[in-house]
C-alpha cells in the first residue's frame, strides 16, 4: 500500500496518541459519569427482570394445564 | 486492550446486578476517556455533556446484546452509538457542532500527555509538525485525517459515517496523507 510508513502518517499518529493521553488526563472519568452507567445498568437488568417474569407467568398455567386422558384403544 | 473484551464477554454472561455493577465500571474507566474526546472534539459545551451522558446511556444499556467477539468491533460499535448520539443533536441544535480545535489548545493537550511521558525534543517536532499538517490541510482531508488519526477511527468506522465503502474512505485518507506528505517533502 503505497499510504504506509510515510513520515507524515508517523506524525500524524504520534499526534493522536499524545492527544488522547493528554485529554484522558486533564479528564479523569468523573462521577456523574459512572452514576449514568449505574442507573442504566440497574434499569436494563430491572427490564430483564420483568421480562423473564413475564415469560414465566405465561408459561406457567401451560405447564399446569391437566393432560387430556388417553383415548382408549379403539381396536377392541 | 484485550482485557476490554474480556470484560465485555463476561459481563454478558453475568446474571447478577452487582456483578453487573462492577463490571461496567470497569469497562466504562477504559473507554469513557476516548468516547468524551469523540464527543467533545465534535460539540461544543455544555451540550457536549449532556450528549456524553447519553453515549454513555446508550452503551451501558445495549452491552449486555453486543454481538461482536473482538475489541475491534466492540470499539466500532460504541463509536456507532456515539456518532448516532452526536449526529442526532447536530440534526436539533447545528450550532453546537465545534469549530476545529486551535493548535494552542491542541498543545496543551499534548502537553498534557508528558506528565505520563515526558516529551523527547524529537517528540515536540514530530508534534508541531503534524499540528502544521492539519492547520494546512484542506478542511475536508483535515476532518478525516483528524477521526483516523487523532479520534482514532478505522477505516470501517469512517465509511459508515461517511456513507462510504471501506475501498473508498481507505483512498480518501491516503490521497489526504499524500496531500500531507507533500506539505512536509
Amino acid at each position: 500500500m503505497p499510504h504506509q510508513n510515510t513520515d507524515a502518517e508517523a506524525k500524524l499518529k504520534k499526534l493522536g496518541q499524545r492527544l488522547r493521553q493528554g485529554f484522558a488526563r486533564q479528564h479523569p472519568v468523573p462521577q456523574q459519569s459512572l452514576d449514568t452507567v449505574r442507573d442504566a445498568v440497574r434499569q436494563e437488568w430491572e427490564r430483564e427482570q420483568e421480562a423473564t417474569r413475564r415469560t414465566s407467568t405465561k408459561r406457567g398455567p401451560a405447564k399446569a394445564k391437566p393432560r387430556e386422558p388417553q383415548e382408549p384403544d379403539r381396536g377392541e | 486492550m484485550e482485557q476490554l473484551i474480556k470484560l465485555v464477554r463476561t459481563y454478558r454472561l453475568t446474571a447478577g446486578l452487582a456483578e453487573r455493577l462492577t463490571l461496567a465500571e470497569e469497562v466504562f474507566r477504559l473507554i469513557e476517556p476516548e468516547l468524551r474526546f469523540f464527543v467533545f472534539g465534535s460539540l461544543t459545551r455544555p451540550a457536549a455533556e449532556d450528549v456524553l451522558q447519553e453515549v454513555l446511556r446508550g452503551v451501558a444499556t445495549g452491552m449486555g446484546k453486543f454481538a461482536g467477539d473482538t475489541t475491534a468491533e466492540f470499539w466500532g460499535w460504541c463509536y456507532r452509538i456515539a456518532r448516532n448520539k452526536v449526529n442526532d443533536h447536530l440534526r436539533k441544535q447545528a450550532a453546537d457542532r465545534l469549530q476545529p480545535m486551535p493548535p494552542e489548545e491542541l498543545r496543551q493537550l499534548a502537553e498534557s500527555s508528558a506528565q505520563a511521558s515526558p516529551l523527547s525534543p524529537e517528540d515536540k517536532h514530530d508534534l508541531e509538525i503534524a499540528l502544521a499538517l492539519l492547520a494546512r490541510s484542506k478542511p475536508e482531508c483535515r476532518d478525516f485525517l483528524w477521526q483516523h488519526f487523532v479520534i482514532g477511527l478505522d477505516y470501517t468506522e469512517i465509511a459508515d459515517e461517511r456513507n462510504l465503502s471501506y475501498d473508498a474512505a481507505r483512498m480518501k485518507i491516503g490521497r489526504c496523507l499524500d496531500e500531507a506528505q507533500a506539505l512536509i517533502s
